[in-house]
């Protein structure tokens, strides 16, 4: 009757968030960079919270601050950072310097490529709308990894599965907001139901423009890039002033099951021709 | 919901990376899931030709059929053993017969070959018991899985964010394919010789020449199509271009014919069978590294539709 929700009267995320919590409604991240300070306590927050391991060997990358690298197995909040060096500091664009943090998460995307690569069932849609793997399923064959389109699900070394941000599943069955978004003092990270977080967004967008900023735009709300080729939606969804590439992003991600169909007839096409050539040539002695 | 016109990016994408970091993630399919593909492409191609032959010869004079099958039949068993352990995680292999997701390549796939080992042990076992009706009812089950067994596996890799194996779908499954039917055929070319059908074993390795024919044609269209996506650098040069270029070309393709001119089939056929799963070892390994090229992932994100 409660969709399994432990807490059915006030919910934390309610007061933490304003948002009401509930099975069979869509929620979502709404990450805008022109709010993130880099202080990467979203990182923290859900390596804590998960009880995932350290990234490892405490050397630098000298890549700006970004000492993570990428999202992976055991890291499932991402802080980006790009220098932009070459311009001037008067061409600064205002609300967001030429210093742009960008936090990196799965964007449980609908539908989602790794879900529909998944041949255990492991991969499923919840009842949040959001894209979780379930550890006891998984038998790690590793197809998730190749299908999902910006480079997030792994397989662990450690216990031979697939690991990816469930935008926090655990806390959200019990009325709890996401550690990340939580944790983030800026509001970065906004966590919310779609139909809240999306017009919200938009009107931000649009607030940033007025204020001078004019290259403000959403990454994967509907209709906007991000999602494209058959990916409706990014659930988490983000507001940036670069090119998705410079944040490593594809610029039109693409749903990759489409491409089955005209790959399988030309594999069958192939076999059927030589087939036939060996019907007519024969296999056999002739006598 | 969508109050304003999506706004256009910024500017236009100058090669800019984060970083020059990778966007994408390797699937780091190891030796097994090549070793797999090929022997599930040799098993297959061999339960096509067994259905071939049993029209054309009902008699079975030449053997043909029934050591097809009975190759088929082994392989329909070792191939997924092997596949089994590549898996992470291989104690719960059982969890993909769970569930039929028709958007998976690698879930119909894992029931393409369930499909294949009941009516390949079906065939061969019912030959074997004498019932010959019964083992060419099962024959044609057996014969169509084995087309889905042995070309699935490009499908497989296409249906993917990668961008060497996206790219070019339908070219890529030719290849797999008539790799598949070139080394199917080449086995039964060696058996067909050693049980003595010397003339049955030439049919088969004029077949298979002719499938590398088809071979060769695919992987022009293939390195085409990977040129004009801008993904093609993996297999120009680095370690996984020099094992396309000298396992699947030089020693899977131009040594058999050569082999055979000189007068060696039996040898022909055994450097197809060992090119063929060079083939799909290069192609995994170039696979990897076209997931780490981030110039490669984004530029075909955004010159590729669908
Ligand atoms: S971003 Fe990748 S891992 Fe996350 S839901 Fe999309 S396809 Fe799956
Ligand atoms: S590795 Fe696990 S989650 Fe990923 S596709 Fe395979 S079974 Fe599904």
């Amino acid at each position: 009757m409660d969709g399994g929700l432990i807490n059915r009267g006030a919910q934390e995320a309610e007061r933490t968030a304003g948002a009401r919590i509930e099975p069979g409604r869509s929620y979502g991240f709404f990450t805008d960079t022109t709010l993130c300070i880099g202080c990467k306590a979203c990182e923290v927050a859900c390596k804590e919270w998960n009880g995932l391991p350290a990234d490892g060997d405490m050397r630098l990358s000298g890549h700006s601050y970004d000492n993570t690298g990428a999202l992976g197995a055991e890291t499932w909040r991402h802080v980006g950072f790009v220098e932009r060096l070459d311009d001037r500091p008067g061409e600064m664009k205002p609300f967001q310097s030429n210093w742009i943090m960008f936090s990196d998460v799965c964007k449980h995307c609908d539908p989602a490529p790794c879900l529909e690569a998944c041949p255990t069932g492991a991969l499923f849609r919840t009842e949040f709308d959001t894209v979780v793997v379930q550890q006891d399923i998984c038998n790690g064959c590793a197809y998730c990894v190749p299908a999902c389109p910006f480079g997030v699900v792994e397989v662990s070394k450690a216990d031979g599965k697939a690991h990816k941000c469930t935008l926090c599943h655990d806390r959200m069955k019990g009325g709890m907001e996401p550690a990340c978004a939580k944790a983030c003092p800026t509001d970065s990270i906004q966590f919310g139901a779609l139909e809240d977080l999306i017009p919200r967004a938009h009107q931000r967008v649009e607030h940033l423009h007025e204020m001078g900023q004019d290259r403000a735009y959403l990454y994967g709300a509907p209709g906007t890039p991000g999602a494209t080729h058959g990916i409706k939606k990014l659930n988490a969804f983000f507001l940036l002033t670069e090119r998705p590439e410079v944040h490593g992003l594809p610029s039109e991600p693409v749903r990759p099951a489409p491409r089955a169909q005209p790959s399988l007839l030309a594999g069958l096409g192939t076999l059927a021709g030589l087939a036939a050539a060996a019907l007519v040539f024969g296999l056999g002695s002739r006598r | 919901m969508n109050a304003m016109a999506p706004v256009p990016l910024p500017e236009p994408w100058q090669g800019e990376t984060y970083h020059g970091r990778p966007t994408l993630k390797p699937a780091e399919f190891d030796w097994k899931v090549a070793t797999y593909i090929a022997v599930q492409g040799v098993a297959g191609a061999a339960q096509l030709l067994a259905g071939i032959s049993r029209t054309e010869d009902p008699e079975d004079r030449d053997g043909l059929a029934s050591r097809a099958r009975a190759l088929a039949f082994a392989g329909s068993i070792i191939a997924p053993a092997i596949l089994i352990g590549h898996l992470k995680t291989p104690k719960r292999w059982y969890n993909m017969l769970r569930i039929v997701r028709p958007q998976s390549p690698m879930s119909w796939g894992s029931w393409v070959l369930t499909a294949f080992g009941a009516a390949s042990f079906a065939a061969w076992g019912a030959e074997r018991m004498g019932w010959r009706r019964a083992a060419d009812l099962a024959q044609i089950p057996a014969s169509l899985a084995g087309a889905g067994a042995a070309s699935y596996t490009a499908t497989l890799l296409s249906t993917t964010s990668n961008p060497l194996w996206a790219a070019a779908r339908a070219p890529l499954a030719a290849q797999f394919a008539a790799s598949s039917m070139a080394g199917g055929a080449a086995a039964m070319a060696l058996l067909q010789r050693s049980a003595g059908k010397v003339e049955s074993a030439r049919r088969l390795e004029r077949l298979s020449a002719a499938a590398l024919g088809a071979e060769t044609a695919a992987s022009m269209m293939l390195s085409d199509a990977q040129r004009r996506a801008g993904v093609s650098a993996p297999l120009k040069k680095g370690p996984p271009a020099l094992l396309h270029k000298a396992g699947a070309q030089a020693l899977g393709i131009a040594a058999p014919l050569v082999l055979r001119a000189l007068g060696r089939p039996a040898l022909a056929s055994a450097a197809i069978l060992i090119g063929s799963a060079l083939l799909r070892q290069a192609v995994l390994r170039a696979g990897d590294e076209s997931a780490k090229r981030p110039l490669d992932s984004l530029g075909f994100a955004r010159e590729v539709r669908r």
